[in-house]
């Protein structure tokens, strides 16, 4: 069975098509032919969508789904599905679960679970035994079986020496190292971004003090040890600044940022949802503000949904008793798309994070594989918590004006439609 | 305007000048009800108010059952150390059992943060909000205000110096609030670690030396330290606060004019404020409770005016 995608613009720059209109014919799982128009035949199945846009196929560097263990959250299977539905053909699953994934035989029943499913799962294994922060966890061997970088999910390594040696030994095997910026001691019991806002609610307020002493820390630790580090979602103005001299100085720093944190600010929290509380905690205008400019020139090098479901169980309570945490892919486009435009951001989603974290990409050109998105970037809709496919409803997008729309993916010979 | 514009007292921050206009002038109706020797009225006969407290109190809930209680409301308590709370039952499932019982007003206490804005959304009774965490307590600053209204003729243009734990104090966020709402000039004083950092945000100037404070302000409102919601030590000890921030007749003897001493309870004695300062002819904090009964009364009446019935 072939796919003949009609009319489709081609956005890759590696690609020699980039902003052509093109006809895309893919068989057998790749692209057999691009022209400008290709007679569709018996047997091929035709797309042809309302401004439909092609590109890479999308990687989502942080996604939690249940399994094992809170699979009342999400199964890997739904998950998976709304994650192609959503644009997304590969994504890192964070260590999120119980029991945590800190073992060969943990790495291999994810990658087991999601055997031959369209969008491909890459497990992010933990750093330390049970993500406890205090005893590394056999790093190589869950490399070998398919891990492709780690770290303890949303948990501080608190422990600087225990830090220094983790980014010192994953330099054996080329291993990526993730540090998740905060300062618990400095951070307390914060639920909210210490601010305006938090001193107006009440809310104990976490300060952005906590996510930069934590960075420069890190920093300091990998000018002394070298190697890789990658620090998953960071939030403020200040965040930027250290990693944009870090980068200046040489050193492998990578990041990313989630994309609450590029386009909400803690305006939000006034009627104390907890669908808006997160970690790190939802920042200011200005922090917002610098965390898309850091896109645009770079200093940024990935956009994550962090995309963390939560039941509703946890999360219709008090503010100050949910979870924190919100459900990201489905939105993830059409909230990025709001706040910058497709050229900023599109290598945040497609080569960018798949060279940090050793994927490989496939420009869309005759011959190659086809792992590709397919979307329209001009359509606008009010995203409702009934369109919700994610097993969990935590989403603080509710209600609020998308632009863009994912239509699906063509990945691992199988095309799947919203 | 006779009438609230809200629908639950949730917090200060939601309020407009006239509700609290509206509010102290039928205060003052019901402060002459409860001095005459018959001090009840039958306003909200056939209206049932639970009072909901998850959190310990003694003068809010009595002032609140009171104030229920004279104006001819049926009443029911509950507290949180006897109750399904305790066996894992969540704050909508627990208020919703007790309000199929219908009931029509839920006066509650709560040690979350933001729990009456909550329980608004996801229940059908009316709230008033008798303490939520950290965040506000309304009632405490409209009976505080109506307090100074009554000592001094007027709140606005007033200059009121609140002293002592800012960071953990709903009392404090309600009265910057009520009072800034009224035209009152405030002033923060405590130890640097109990004042949030951003708390000048909301206009609001602090000053860190007490004798200072006290000379600049017409009313000092002393709060006490809230131990019971501190992770760490803020400061070294009770000795070193009271030498610090405690108020006493030296103090305000050498200030050349007399303030009014006020303090929402509970006190502690020889902390932050001495026994004589607390008994003097300048502390009105036993005219703080009385009128706790009728400010009280008037937010009851007020928002049950709302149901129909």
């Amino acid at each position: 069975m072939s796919t003949l995608l009609r009319n489709a613009t081609i956005i890759d720059a590696s690609s020699p098509y980039h902003l052509q209109k093109k006809d895309i014919l893919i068989s057998n799982g790749k692209i057999k032919k691009i022209a400008d128009t290709i007679q569709l035949k018996e047997n091929t199945n035709l797309v042809d969508l309302e401004d439909l846009h092609v590109s890479c196929g999308w990687f989502d560097t942080s996604v939690s789904l249940g399994e094992p263990g809170f699979e009342e959250r999400e199964t890997i299977q739904n998950g998976l599905q709304v994650a192609a539905k959503s644009g997304f053909t590969a994504i890192a699953v964070n260590a999120n679960t119980n029991p945590i994934i800190d073992s060969k035989s943990d790495v291999e029943y994810l990658i087991n679970k999601a055997n031959n499913s369209a969008t491909k799962l890459f497990p992010i294994a933990a750093l330390t035994q049970k993500s406890n922060g205090i005893e590394m966890a056999e790093l190589y061997d869950m490399q070998q079986s398919g891990a492709i970088a780690f770290g303890d999910y949303n948990k501080p390594i608190e422990n600087d020496n225990l830090m220094k040696v983790a980014l010192l030994y994953a330099q054996n095997f080329d291993g990526l190292v993730l540090s998740f910026p905060k300062n618990n001691a400095i951070a307390g019991e914060g639920i909210a971004n210490e601010g305006i806002n938090s001193t107006k609610l009440g809310l104990k307020g976490s300060p952005a003090l906590a996510e930069h002493i934590q960075i420069s820390r890190d920093l300091f630790l990998l000018e002394y040890t070298g190697g890789k580090l990658h620090i998953p979602t960071i939030s403020t103005v200040k965040s930027i600044d250290l990693i944009k001299e870090a980068k200046k100085k040489g050193l492998q720093v990578t990041c990313s940022v989630s994309i609450h944190h590029l386009t909400l600010t803690d305006d939000e929290l006034h009627g104390f949802d907890s669908n808006f509380k997160t970690n790190p905690p939802l920042r200011t205008k200005a922090d917002t503000k610098a965390l898309q400019k850091a896109i645009k020139n770079n200093v940024i090098d990935i956009i994550t949904s962090d995309h963390n479901p939560i039941d509703i169980e946890h999360k219709k309570v008090e503010f100050s008793e949910a979870k924190d945490g919100v459900i990201g892919l489905e939105t993830a486009f059409g909230a990025i798309n709001s706040v910058l435009e497709l050229e900023d951001f599109i290598e945040k989603l497609t080569t960018k994070p798949k060279a940090i974290f050793g994927l490989e990409n496939y420009t869309i050109n005759e011959g190659n594989k086809a792992d590709i998105t397919l979307f329209n970037p001009k359509e606008e809709i009010i995203f409702t918590k009934q369109q919700i496919l994610s097993t969990s409803k935590n989403s603080p997008f509710i209600n609020k004006k998308l632009k863009g729309k994912v239509y699906g993916v063509y990945a691992n010979n199988q095309l799947i439609l919203k | 305007m006779d009438k609230l514009s809200v629908e639950h007292l949730l917090g200060i921050k939601y309020l407009n000048p006239n509700d609290i206009d509206l509010i102290f002038k039928t205060a003052d109706h019901f402060k002459e009800v409860i001095n005459r020797p018959i001090k009840k009225v039958p306003s909200l006969r056939d209206i049932t108010i639970a009072n909901l407290f998850f959190e310990n109190s003694t003068r809010t809930k009595l002032s609140f059952e009171l104030a229920e209680k004279r104006l001819s409301a049926d009443v029911i308590n509950f507290s949180a150390g006897q109750s399904s709370v305790k066996k894992g039952e969540t704050l909508i499932d627990t208020v919703n059992n007790i309000l199929s019982m219908k009931v029509d007003i839920v006066v509650m206490r709560h040690g979350n943060v933001g729990a009456g804005v909550f329980l608004s959304k996801h229940v059908d009774a009316k709230i008033i909000n008798a303490g939520d965490g950290t965040h506000e307590h309304p009632t405490q600053a409209l009976l505080d205000s109506y307090s100074i209204r009554e000592k001094l003729g007027s709140v606005k243009g007033k200059k009121i110096v609140i002293v002592g734990d800012i960071l953990h104090s709903r009392v404090a966020l309600s009265n910057i609030f009520a009072l800034q709402l009224q035209g009152a000039q405030v002033k923060v004083c405590g130890p640097t670690t109990l004042i949030p950092k951003y708390i000048s945000s909301l206009g609001v100037e602090v000053e860190t030396n007490l004798k200072k404070a006290l000379e600049w302000c017409d009313v000092a409102n002393v709060l006490r330290v809230q131990h019971e919601r501190m992770d760490i030590k803020y400061f070294p000890s009770t000795r070193e606060y009271t030498q610090l921030f405690g108020i006493n007749n030296q103090i305000l003897d050498n200030l050349g004019k007399k303030i009014v001493i006020m303090h929402p309870g509970p006190i502690n004695r020889g902390v932050e404020i001495t026994s004589d300062v607390a008994d003097s002819d300048q502390s009105i904090i036993l005219n703080q409770v009385e009128n706790g009964v009728a400010v009280r009364m008037a937010v009851i009446y007020l928002l049950a005016q709302q149901i129909k019935r």
